[in-house]
């Protein structure tokens, strides 16, 4: 029976956000527990679904919209273990903001927001084609606008949320060529669809991508691959998230972990097909991923606001999604699974340590780590359940994030001996070292040692620790319970369709491995452990100051060039703000209007100019004495005369 | 015989008449509002009756009017003209509430709003070359003196520069038409002003050598280039964008501009086949100019009306583009965004109206913070923003969406530079001028500054609700379009008779 009602998963926030917003600022809190309470109710409608078609089925409902294309829902594994996560998360959120919002006068309008942005993003999970999935991926663009801008009198505020929606436009131009692409392609094939069939839904795709020209599907997929760069944060379209922090921290908590920057990855997995049957999509996704894995980390190591820490780890997490997405070029579907495996994990994580930090900065009122110090002393439950997103986020054994970026780092290895090429795999161990260290760097030197700055000293209200305690428990034991069925079910996920992996390989140029896998030596099996407890050791090196062995002063200094780089984050934002929008694309602009003013126009003008200056020599044969035009008069009749004449010899 | 349209032009006609002998501006403005209800109610009426599945002319009325030199009183619709007849009577309704306030010789502003619905209703349905050339030029002449009173600074140019400029384009397009009309004899040996026998003989080459119907077709293009306005023909449209009074802007952009997309359509579409390939060319390079060009011009302004101004010469580039890729879909896009535009793009022009005459500046740089203190406003107007951004969920992006998928299959390398030269330029320019205007700190003269009147909030709400509401069921109006684009792609001109429809 919760089939039935599976519209109204996206249904329940709509009604939410329709609901706070004219009813909102009448009431206490801003309304925010209606949306709340539509977030838990679609993870109720979730997860009976779930109970439904677990294990073997899919959900599959769809109608004609206009023209050639439809409206639908499809739950599939894939789907399905992300609307259940994202619900789950959301509702976690939603509660925490309400008592971390109370007090601003704008509430009703961040929990109208809220809940458009959860409702638009469980409708793209939902969708059943490409182009309603496009749709749904523009609103929560919007809605993230929106948000990050929450606090528009700030000027930063409301210049991170312009750039948030350009930098990420960018990667929907090439999202909106890649579906004028395909659906081209499509049609050229002159299929005959049964009724109820649409050439935009993904069983359509995933069933004729193998006929699709070979070239046309590189295109095509790294057509796709860009609109996920600029969604889920990858190089070089990165730029904007660290920028998003301007909005309240429950909006970068839902950005980071569920509802913004994972639709990336769950569209890469969504197309997977597509993508294994275009030569080389893959591998670049391997190495886009595997380069903005290590890219953002260094970027991580010297940041002093909490919440851009926090943000360069969330880049580089989603390069490690996309690293092992890029994977399944030899490992197949199975790379879907390991993937998703880790976005649901890290979204756990990462939203628990954002509203971690944002439990600190509600007390401390700052974001700069240079203020804190100590905080732990006044914040036991927040210090704790921090810390525990921390083991989680640095890989630490038998914590959700071991278990995910171990298989990660598996499956890269596995790419790397059936390809030699094991570029990816060594930016994924460094980047997992790096990882584990400026966590720990991040929570030494925000909750150790001694205060830094005078700021109140008090734990925040239970409506906020509660979620963090829910969300701890999850970091930390999720991995441990779920993964084997994880695995299984989503391996399952295109079986649904009939999708021919192996003629799909035929065109994308893959070896399919014969039997067993080669099992990977020992310190492969360790390696990840090593590097996620010795960065942690590192950081208590470094960091805590109980155990203080080293300091960075003797490593690097003020006018270190290296640690500018980093801290400039390698000078990004020089160069695509103030050099290609501001210069080029703005000098364009500014040439255009020359040439309209100085061109377009004038021609215009001179036309008319001449127009009217011939008129005024005309004027000048009207002399007024009528002498001059009798014998204007005259001289006419005559040359008719002689003209008539003429032509009628001619004629004759 | 039908009489829903003569109904339809004959209200606003006699309302211009009684709003003109009005006294007070109480009385003006109701006689306006009624005046123009009517014809809105009727063309919902149409709408709901109208056979949405026929290829044929519907409504269509007929009489004999200067019969020995072949002219007729013909009207009447099919899925090209009701979808802009339904976009006119809303606008129309929509602006006169809009400039409820207006007390700046009230009566005759109002009935030159109803003189240019008059003028607008008769273009999109007038079936007869010559009812068409009249109404097309009865248009001009409350949007001449709406700009001439009611305008700025500089009214007194662009009041000009707008009449001569599209009078001199609607002048080469009468050549043409007499052309047409001197050519052709029916069976009987008369010459005929019916538009659907005309455009069915230019595929005649016994009647129409390619060399003529080349000229004929050259002048015919140019009234309607100018009056959409396509580049290079747009620089009349900033000026008097900018000089004329807000309800004179939104009626220029969101009617106006659309006689030349119906143009396109009505006589166009039909000749292209019978006509040098060249121009099929020619005129995609037009559009896919127009929508470039417009938008880094838009990013170049300082004015917030000229970039709305650009702004449409960008967007209208999607209907000339569409409608010679000549696929059903393209051409089915084209015909909604035209519709989709004309809501939109009344938002806009309000916006920047509201913002004109409650800061009285629209200069962007001396804007900022004004959502501070114009709440109500500033939602409307980013909503508005939105939408002509492409923004899914809203009219426009179905339009675009379908232009560009329609128009990949046969000029592929001109979609991809529209989608990569102007998209993210488009998002630019509209996210970088709403941010300026409306977010930031309040700057402190504004703090004064009072929300917009509730009647121009009325108007704009609802012009988004229709925008969402078409973006949402696109299919309410596109499925009339895809039999008129089906139509006029792959069956030849069938005139009335053929049709039975008289």
């Amino acid at each position: 029976m919760y089939s039935d009602y599976a519209y109204l998963i996206v249904g329940l926030p709509v009604l939410a956000f329709v609901l706070t917003i004219f009813l909102g600022w009448h009431l206490p809190k801003g309304g925010g527990f209606f949306t709340v309470l539509a977030t838990f109710g679609g993870f109720i409608l979730s997860y009976g679904i779930f109970k439904e078609i677990y294990p073997n089925e899919i959900l599959h409902q769809s109608m004609h919209w206009f023209a050639n294309f439809n409206v639908g829902i499809l739950i599939d594994p894939l789907a399905l273990v992300m609307l259940l996560m994202v619900t789950f998360v959301c509702t976690l959120i939603h509660t925490y903001a309400l008592g971390y919002m109370d007090g601003d006068h704008g509430m009703a309008r961040y929990f109208a927001e809220a809940g458009l942005f959860t409702a638009s993003m469980l409708g793209l999970i939902f969708s059943d084609n490409i182009l309603q999935l496009f749709i749904f991926w523009e609103l929560v663009g919007l809605c993230s606008y929106l948000l990050i801008g929450f606090w528009y009198r700030k000027p930063s505020a409301a210049a991170a949320a312009k750039k948030a929606f350009l930098v990420t436009r960018v990667g929907d131009v090439m999202f909106l060529a890649a579906i004028v692409l395909l659906y081209n392609n499509l049609a050229s094939l002159n299929l005959t669809l049964p009724p109820g069939e649409y050439l935009l839904q993904f069983k359509v795709i995933y069933q004729n991508v193998a006929a699709i020209p070979p070239d046309q599907l590189t295109y095509i997929a790294l057509l796709f691959f860009g609109g996920a760069v600029g969604k889920s944060g990858q190089f070089p379209l990165h730029v904007w998230l660290p920028d998003a922090m301007e909005g309240p921290t429950t909006v970068s908590a839902m950005i980071h972990a569920a509802t913004m920057v994972t639709a990336g990855v769950y569209l890469v997995a969504r197309l997977f097909p597509l993508f294994y049957a275009a030569p080389s999509a893959l591998l670049i996704v391997a190495y886009v991923g595997g380069f903005t894995a290590l890219f953002a980390a260094t970027m991580g190591l010297t940041a002093f606001d909490i919440k851009r820490v926090l943000a360069f780890s969330t880049v580089s997490q989603l390069g490690y999604m996309m690293l092992a997405l890029g994977a399944g070029a030899v490992v197949g579907a199975a790379s879907v699974g390991v993937s998703i495996f880790h976005l649901i994990g890290h979204s756990f994580l990462k939203a628990l340590l954002f509203l971690c930090a944002g439990s600190v900065i509600h007390a401390v009122n700052t974001n700069d780590m240079r203020e804190m110090g100590g905080v732990g002393k006044y914040m036991k439950y927040t210090a704790m359940t921090m810390a525990a997103g921390g083991l989680a986020l640095a890989g630490f054994p038998l914590t959700t994030g071991f278990f995910s970026k171990d298989e990660i780092l598996v499956v890269a290895w596995e790419y790397g001996s059936a390809t030699t090429d094991f570029i990816p795999y060594i930016l994924g161990i460094l980047g997992a070292l790096l990882t584990a260290f400026y966590t720990f760097r991040l929570w030494f030197v925000t909750f150790t040692g001694e205060p830094r700055s005078d700021y109140h000293k008090h734990e925040s209200p239970w409506i906020m620790l509660g979620p963090l305690m829910v969300l701890a428990f999850f970091a930390l034991f999720f991995g441990l319970g779920a993964q084997e069925p994880f695995y299984h079910y989503l391996e399952s996920n295109f079986e649904h369709y009939d999708v021919n992996f192996e003629a799909l390989a035929a065109v994308g140029q893959h070896h399919i491995e014969e039997g067993e896998a080669a099992h990977e030596p020992f310190i492969i099996k360790i390696l990840p452990i090593i590097v996620g407890v010795g960065g942690i050791l590192l950081a208590i090196l470094f960091y805590y100051p109980r155990f203080r062995k080293l300091d960075t002063r003797k490593f690097t200094t003020e006018n270190d060039p290296i640690r500018r780089i980093l801290l400039k984050g390698y000078y990004q934002h020089e160069i695509y703000t103030a050099w290609f929008a501001e210069t080029v694309v703005y000098g364009i602009a500014l040439l255009s209007n020359m040439v309209d003013i100085k061109i377009v126009d004038a021609t215009l003008n001179k036309i008319s100019e001449t127009t009217v200056a011939f008129g005024g020599s005309l004027r000048k044969a009207q002399t007024g004495i009528i002498q001059n035009y009798i014998l204007a008069i005259i001289f006419g009749v005559v040359v008719l005369v002689v003209l008539i004449k003429l032509w009628l010899e001619v004629s004759i | 015989m039908s009489n829903e349209i003569s109904l339809m032009i004959a209200i606003p006609l006699i309302g211009a008449v009684l709003a003109f002998l009005t006294r007070s501006r109480g009385l003006a403005r109701i006689v306006a509002l009624l005046a123009s209800l009517a014809p809105l109610i009727i063309s919902l009426q149409m709408y709901m009756g109208f056979d949405k599945s026929s290829k044929m002319m519907q409504y269509v009325e007929s009489y004999d009017w200067v019969p020995s030199l072949g002219i007729k009183y013909t009207l009447g619709v099919d899925g090209i003209g009701m979808p802009l007849v339904l976009l006119s009577t809303i606008v129309s309704v929509l602006v006169i509430v809009y400039s409820w306030g207006e007390n700046h010789r009230p009566n005759q502003f109002f009935a030159l709003l109803l003189l240019n619905e008059v003028g607008v209703l008769g273009v999109f349905t007038a079936l007869d070359f010559f009812l068409f050339y009249i109404f097309w030029e009865i248009v001009l002449i409350p949007m001449f003196f709406l700009i001439g009173i009611w305008g700025g600074p500089r009214k007194d140019y662009a009041a000009i520069k707008f009449f001569i400029y599209t009078h001199v384009a609607s002048l080469v397009m009468l050549i043409s038409i007499f052309a047409l009309y001197f050519t052709y004899r029916t069976p009987e040996g008369l010459h005929t002003m019916d538009m659907l026998t005309l455009l069915q003989a230019t595929s005649d080459t016994t009647i129409f050598p390619t060399a003529l119907l080349n000229l004929i077709f050259l002048g015919l293009l140019l009234g309607f280039l100018v009056k959409m306005p396509a580049f290079p023909f747009h620089t009349w449209l900033p000026d008097a964008h900018v000089e004329a009074p807000t309800a004179g802007s939104v009626v220029l952009a969101a009617l106006l501009l659309k006689m030349g997309g119906y143009g396109l359509f009505r006589v166009i579409m039909p000749m292209l086949p019978s006509v040098s390939d060249m121009f099929v060319t020619l005129l995609a390079v037009i559009g896919v100019i127009s929508i470039v060009y417009g938008g880094f011009m838009a990013l170049a302004q300082k004015d917030i009306k000229k970039l709305v101004a650009y702004s449409s010469v960008s967007h209208m580039g999607y209907v000339t583009l569409g409608a010679v890729a000549l696929t059903t879909m393209s051409v089915q896009g084209a015909m909604f965004q035209q519709f989709s535009h004309g809501l939109i793009t009344c938002v806009l022009f309000m916006s920047a109206g509201t913002i004109q005459h409650t800061v009285g500046t629209r200069i962007i740089a001396d804007l900022g913070g004004l959502a501070d203190r114009m709440p109500r406003f500033a939602f409307l107007m980013l909503a508005g923003f939105l939408a002509s951004l492409g923004l899914p969920g809203m009219s426009g992006f179905v339009a675009e969406f379908l232009v560009l998928t329609g128009s990949y299959a046969t000029m592929p390398y001109y979609v991809l530079f529209v989608i990569f030269a102007g998209i993210a330029v488009t998002a630019g320019y509209h996210l970088w001028a709403v941010q300026k205007v409306m977010f930031g700190p309040i700057l402190k003269k504004y703090l004064d500054v009072h929300d917009a009147h509730s009647y121009e909030l009325l108007s704009m709400s609802l012009l988004i609700l229709l925008v969402i509401l078409f973006g949402v069921q696109p299919g309410l109006i596109t499925d009339m379009m895809g039999v008129a684009a089906q139509q006029l792609i792959y069956d030849p001109v069938m005139t009335l008779s053929q049709m039975g429809v008289i």
